[in-house]
């Protein structure tokens, strides 16, 4: 009988504590409902320095910034879910394949903004106003010299000769790096010779297809692969970054430019839901403007929407001729990609 | 209650399949492209898995449990410590630390073997509590009429373990099942991911349900086995607990082989972290302090409102089993179940679907994601325990004119106090280490430790990862280093 009453006095205890864990919980979650002059922000970027981006925001306008960070698919879903009831007023998404799949799913109301005219480059925007680009990065060929002579490649297409057989390392198809870079090829050479291309690069890869850029990037230097085809700020950051080895690994590795290369970009829109939108377009304006845009770029080491900007490691890649491939083309382009990719064994 | 129960269970899913058939578009049906090689590859591993688990924990749990040798308890308890590690941060460690050997760390073999040594603790856990518990008695008997310890385990300890077993692998072949950040990582197709991927990527809904469907359909052949299983063998445990300690005294290299076996696991769990953090720890980037007390605090709160809920459900559905013998009352708590077997992320889609228009509160969507996802983990060793204590017993109780809440409160309670305390930490763990479900239902500025790391480990920034990553497997550690009392009780 004893243990029966300690037993029962413990689960009351432990009971009363739970209570008590949940209410505060609740609590808490009350206290961050909407407020008047409060901005909602979706954003598939992860970076601490957002944050000081979005106080500064704050303390220009007043108008406070709450954020929910996640990953891109699954913002998207949330907000088709949540319908009108979604209490986000600006959705920031990395790669135009997600913009794409957001504006055909009608998340986005279209906005005008002379600033924002002004400030992103045309092709980095949606036409309707639905989207607006905030950074660039590039998807430039990283070889390993003392494997690859750079002077080989001047092209994507490059990458299928017979001298780089089993030396090409590749990130997976899920990847919608690799999704996006295969929609590019597709929208400037046409369906037939991208199947060619992408069975030779398949062809040519050492090994199975990675899932991560960091990893691929490091097998570069360390002479594992000849050569890869990764994000330029991947390297950026092994080389900025304190682990010793990862510098090591990073400074073998040469950025080969591509005469078109690859770009894509994190963009944001104003949601159909939100309840703000002045406070976003606001924001939008804040983040793609010239000053905070540099300091949105930097946190990634990417490129700001014009120019090149003050990153001491990009300005050492050198510069590139970007593809004139616009957002909307990737975007549209994607699914087929994925397709042809499927069927030549891109796995 | 029980209705209330399973309905509260079943909600989300019903919603889904009713929204994936009805309102989706014309899309044909079917696997598509990548199905078979998903199911495929869904069925490798939970076979993989599920003979490695069951192998691993079995031959721990009754080593440990009836076979004396040096470090015997110590053993025991560090089968602990690789529950405390969730499978993705495994993988992405051993990935990670591959790389500057220049291993790459990819494909079946090794997600075979990392998911074993991710979930074989539920197989040990359920099986050792068996071992040592309910057929001691037995075992002593057969040793007195010169049965060995090879033929006492195969003749007698495993037909009497073998419903703990069972719920064991099928815990853990569940966990397999959903697993999604590990096998991603190691490029292993799977229906985990395949299901994610048609809805949110493709935009396809009823090609999404239909996955889930194979997938819930290879969940439930678990289930019906396992039962099966049971059933065969069902016996009730006369002894009560008994605490006769082990019985065979292993010496010279059988001892040595014994702590191998039992010492590798754990040791592997702790090495793959701790090589990882020593190769990178010059990169860690620490988060300011107070943000990662902020987001433990977050995390450790909804694990003990999640374990409450959980577990209260879990007692009612396992007792109305017990005591309501109608087979419609059977197939409801079988199917509340399920919940474990439906990947996290379709279900937080399922409860976003439902819950969005009503204006639910995220943490109380989530409070119900949890429950939902984890009810099983608490439900099965409570079944597998009440199977053990004969009928008798309640109906000794009712005879002497005790009401059912006595019944339950001076019977099955305190003989249920082992699976219950088990249960509760388990979903604890698992609870803490959980991410779609909070990925997906969490409310603004309200990250937990799991969801950081997963941001941080998706930007590919492994440095900024480690510290959350750690305060995981601290959590973790601590919620099953609370589970050694439990053990010493009966080893």
């Amino acid at each position: 009988m004893i243990n029966t009453n300690r037993l029962r006095n413990g689960a009351r205890a432990a009971a009363i504590a739970l209570g008590l864990f949940s209410i505060t919980g609740i609590l808490g979650m009350a206290q961050a409902q909407n407020r008047p002059q409060e901005v909602n922000v979706f954003s598939g970027r992860h970076y601490n320095t957002d944050k000081e981006l979005y106080a500064e925001f704050t303390r220009r306008t007043g108008i406070k910034v709450n954020l929910l960070e996640g990953k891109d698919d699954e913002l998207i879903q949330r907000l088709k879910s949540e319908g009108r009831n979604s209490k986000a007023d600006l959705l920031v998404l990395v790669d135009a394949a997600r913009l794409y799949r957001a504006q055909e799913d009608n998340l986005f109301r279209p906005i005008r903004s002379a600033e924002l005219n002004k400030d992103v480059p045309a092709n980095l925007r949606d036409p309707g106003g639905r989207w607006f680009a905030l950074t660039r990065r590039a998807r430039p060929v990283m070889v390993n010299t003392a494997q690859v002579n750079p002077n080989l490649i001047r092209t994507y297409a490059d990458l299928t000769r017979p001298e780089l057989k089993g030396k090409l390392c590749l990130r997976n198809r899920a990847s919608v790096y690799s999704q996006s870079l295969v929609a590019d090829e597709l929208v400037r050479r046409g369906a037939p010779s991208t199947r060619r291309w992408v069975e030779g690069l398949v062809a040519n890869r050492k090994g199975s297809f990675y899932t991560s850029d960091t990893t691929m990037v490091r097998a570069v230097g360390q002479g594992q692969c000849g050569a890869t085809i990764a994000n330029q700020y991947y390297l950026a950051r092994m080389l900025r970054g304190d682990n010793a080895a990862d510098r090591e690994a990073a400074k073998k590795v040469r950025v080969v430019w591509p005469n078109p290369t690859h770009v894509n970009v994190t963009a944001g829109g104003v949601t159909q839901s939100s309840r703000n939108p002045e406070g976003a377009r606001r924001l939008l304006e804040f983040l793609a403007s010239p000053t905070s845009g540099e300091g949105y770029a930097a946190a990634n080491n990417e490129y700001p929407l014009k120019g090149w900007g003050n990153n001491p490691t990009l300005k050492a890649f050198g510069t590139f001729k970007s593809s004139p491939v616009s957002m909307e083309q990737l975007g549209r382009r994607n699914r087929e990609a994925v397709q042809l990719m499927t069927q030549a064994g891109w796995q | 209650m029980v209705l209330v129960v399973s309905l509260l269970a079943l909600l989300p899913l019903i919603t889904l399949v009713q929204g994936a058939l009805f309102n989706g578009g014309g899309q044909h049906l079917g696997l598509g492209w990548d199905g078979p090689s998903q199911v495929l590859g869904t069925l490798q591993l939970v076979l993989g898995e599920g003979v490695v688990g069951a192998l691993l924990g079995t031959s721990i749990g009754w080593l440990t449990a009836t076979c004396r040798f040096r470090g015997r308890r110590w053993f025991r308890i560090a089968q602990l410590v690789p529950m405390a590690f969730p499978a993705y941060l495994l993988a992405a460690s051993l990935v990670d630390w591959g790389s500057y050997r220049g291993i790459q760390i990819h494909g079946l073999g090794w997600a075979v073997a990392l998911l074993s040594l991710a979930n074989y603790s539920y197989v040990f856990l359920l099986s050792t509590e068996s071992f040592s518990m309910s057929g001691s008695r037995l075992l002593e008997a057969s040793r007195c009429l010169g049965v060995g310890p090879w033929a006492s385990f195969f003749r007698i300890a495993l037909p009497i373990a073998l419903p703990s077993i069972g719920a064991g692998v099928a815990l853990s072949a569940m966990e397999v099942v959903n697993e999604l950040g590990a096998v991603r990582l190691l490029g292993v197709p799977s229906l985990s991911a395949g299901i994610l991927d048609r809805w949110q990527v493709d935009g396809d809904p009823q090609g999404a349900a239909l996955l889930a469907l194979v997938a819930l359909a290879i969940v439930a052949v678990l289930i019906v086995s396992e039962r099966l299983l049971r059933r065969r063998s069902r016996r009730w445990n006369l002894d009560g607990e008994s605490g006769a300690g082990p019985m065979w005294d292993l010496k010279g290299w059988r001892a040595g082989l014994a702590q191998l076996l039992c010492g590798l696991p754990p040791l592997a769990a702790i090495a793959i972290p701790a090589l990882w953090i020593q190769q990178g720890w010059q990169g860690l980037q620490a988060e300011p302090l107070d943000e990662l007390l902020q987001l433990a605090g977050r995390s450790l709160a909804l694990a003990f409102a999640a374990t409450g809920v959980t577990c209260a459900g879990a007692l009612l559905l396992a007792i109305c089993r017990r005591w309501i013998p109608q087979a419609a009352m059977q197939q409801l708590t079988f199917v509340a179940g399920l919940g474990y077997a439906i990947p996290g992320s379709v279900l937080a889609l399922g409860l976003m679907v439902f819950g969005g228009p009503l204006m639910l509160s995220p943490v109380l969507l989530l409070l119900w994601g949890y429950g939902d996802r984890f009810m099983a983990v608490a439900k099965q060793g409570l079944d597998a325990s009440l199977e053990r204590i004969p009928p008798s017993i309640d109906e000794t109780a009712a005879s002497l004119g005790c009401s059912w809440l006595e019944v339950l409160q001076r019977v099955h309670l305190p003989l249920l106090r082992g699976p219950l305390l088990v249960g509760s930490l388990l979903v604890f763990v698992d609870v803490v280490k959980e991410l779609p479900i909070t990925l997906a239902l969490r409310a603004f500025d309200f990250d937990t430790l799991a969801v950081r790391v997963f941001q941080y480990a998706s930007d590919e920034r492994v440095g900024a990862a480690m510290g959350p990553a750690l305060l995981i497997m601290v959590l973790g550690l601590a919620a099953s280093l609370a589970l050694i009392p439990s053990l010493e009780r009966r080893g």
